[in-house]
């Protein structure tokens, strides 16, 4: 059963982004949006299909899951950041929370705020391109380890930071390339030998081609290697945001 | 059975090379006020640091009602109450949210009984639905109390509740501190103003640069010092410290 103490920190951390809709799930939308106006729309009957599937539907799994992994990182990583500056981490570090709880509520609230927004823009998205979902529970699982994985990389970093810049470092030049870089608008197929190469390289790009193959039911690389590895980043990121809570790094003295 | 609410012994904390305690030995007694007494840098944040969980000792050990403060640290954290040095808010929530919340961190259900209970004793009943943001800063240094409170802890660690805070409110605070103690719950405090001390503290401790220069009832003291101001003991104190610190 879930404390009391550990509910209350997740409805807290619900509440704390629900106040600010503008920003935390208004913003991911209009974004999306503008890109499947762009890409979808205005140049997507210009545009071959790719591998049988119309280029607006093709993009929907990448931006999906950029939407739902920048998001899952950012609610973890600017709300204990912030609560740092604040000072008001002191209320939470003198309670008899544990540190599995602590991870627990801000890890759960991000992949919500992850999946709302990756939701909503699913449902944008299938305005332009068709709702049909063809592994809709591989599409679901994989979407939900990302949003678990990046989350806890955003508690990790917001324990190490001690500036704004570094807290957006992560998603500025790492996620935002990665997964651009890992497949989001081309087919790994469609890129030269070299480039091929690189991006297999990506662990990204298992990601995002795991939720297409979840979402349109194609793939360039078997949809269970995305899943293997993001099983196995969800866990190390887990257990290093823990190893760091249970540490104290950082937050106590 | 001890009757010792807190034991603290051969407490070391190192920042780097700084030593802020350096082997601090001494004990608060059951519904007691315990004034924490010392200048700036002296340990007695650091101190309270440790018990409360925010820092961990480089060596020594803290016990909070017979528990260990590391190895039991959820029954020693659900009998402290602590208002840090710092004025903090969330900009996000109202007063009677940010109680609500820290109430709920403790696995306790705030009642609206209770709630009131607390708004009312620190004055904030109007201020319920008020966005902490908008508060005054004496406003906000009585929800940090109220923060504390929410729990009903057994033992209340103020750390300079009153830097900064006009007269008025200060003995209004002061009235509230009686009232814990005399509902039993256990005060240590700590405050730059000797006054302060003198009139609420049952004992002082001095601590200079993380070593214990005094620990003593304050009537004994004040008995053995007639005639003087806590200030003239504490600075005579102070000095002699410092004296034999340089003849060393």
């Amino acid at each position: 059963m879930i404390g009391l103490g550990l509910r209350t920190l997740l409805a807290k951390e619900v509440r704390r982004f629900l106040r600010v809709p503008g920003q935390t799930l208004l913003s991911p939308l209009v974004t999306t949006t503008l890109y499947f106006v762009v890409f979808g729309w205005s140049l997507g009957a210009r545009l071959q299909d790719v591998e049988g599937v119309p280029y607006a539907r093709f993009i929907v799994p990448g931006l999906v899951t950029l939407g739902v992994v920048t998001n899952a990182y950012l609610n973890s990583a600017s709300s204990l950041f912030v609560m740092k500056l604040q000072g008001t981490v002191v209320d939470l570090l003198v309670t008899p929370l544990s540190h599995g709880e602590v991870l627990a509520g801000f890890v759960c609230a991000a992949v919500l705020r992850g999946l709302l927004v990756g939701g909503v823009m699913w449902l944008v998205a299938g305005a332009f391109s068709g709702f049909h979902v063809a592994h809709p529970a591989f599409a679901l699982l994989l979407v939900l380890l990302a949003a678990v994985a990046f989350a806890a990389l955003g508690v990790m970093t917001a324990i190490w930071a001690a500036t704004f810049e570094q807290v957006n470092f992560f998603p500025t030049f790492v996620i935002t390339p990665l997964t651009f870089l890992g497949g989001v608008f081309y087919s790994a197929r469609m890129l030269p030998p070299g480039l091929r190469t690189l991006t297999l390289a990506n662990p990204v790009f298992y990601l995002v081609d795991g939720v297409r193959w979840g979402l349109v039911g194609i793939s360039d690389a078997p949809p269970l290697a995305g899943l293997a590895i993001l099983v196995a980043l969800a866990a190390a990121a887990l257990g290093g945001a823990y190893a760091m809570l249970a540490s104290g790094y950082k937050l106590r003295g | 059975m001890n009757d010792h609410v807190v034991e603290i012994r051969g407490l070391v904390k190192r920042w780097g090379d700084l030593t802020a305690l350096a082997g601090v030995d001494l004990d608060v007694r059951r519904g007691e006020i315990f004034g924490l007494l010392g200048p700036n840098g002296a340990g007695k944040t650091t101190l309270i640091s440790v018990v409360a969980g925010l820092a961990r000792a480089t060596a020594g050990t803290v016990r909070v009602l017979g528990h260990d403060v590391v190895r039991d640290y959820q029954f020693t954290r659900r009998a402290i109450g602590l208002v840090p040095q710092e004025i903090n808010f969330d900009p996000f929530f109202t007063v009677e949210e940010a109680l609500r919340f820290q109430a709920g961190y403790f696995g306790v259900r705030l009642s609206e009984e209770r709630l009131v209970e607390i708004l009312g004793a620190l004055d904030l009943a109007a201020k319920r639905g008020t966005n902490a943001r908008a508060l005054s800063g004496g406003m906000k240094r009585r929800l940090l109390i109220g923060k504390a409170l929410v729990h009903d802890p057994q033992v209340l660690f103020l750390d300079e509740p009153t830097a900064g805070v006009d007269v008025e409110l200060r003995q209004q605070l002061w009235r509230h501190v009686r009232r814990l103690r005399d509902r039993g719950t256990t005060v240590v405090l700590t405050t730059h103003y000797l006054e302060e001390a003198e009139e609420l503290a049952d004992r002082i401790a001095v601590i200079d640069r993380g070593r214990l220069l005094l620990l003593e009832d304050k009537a004994a003291l004040m008995a053995r010092n007639a005639g003087q101001r806590l200030q003239d003991v504490y600075v005579a104190l102070l000095q002699r410290e410092r004296e034999q610190r340089e003849e060393r």
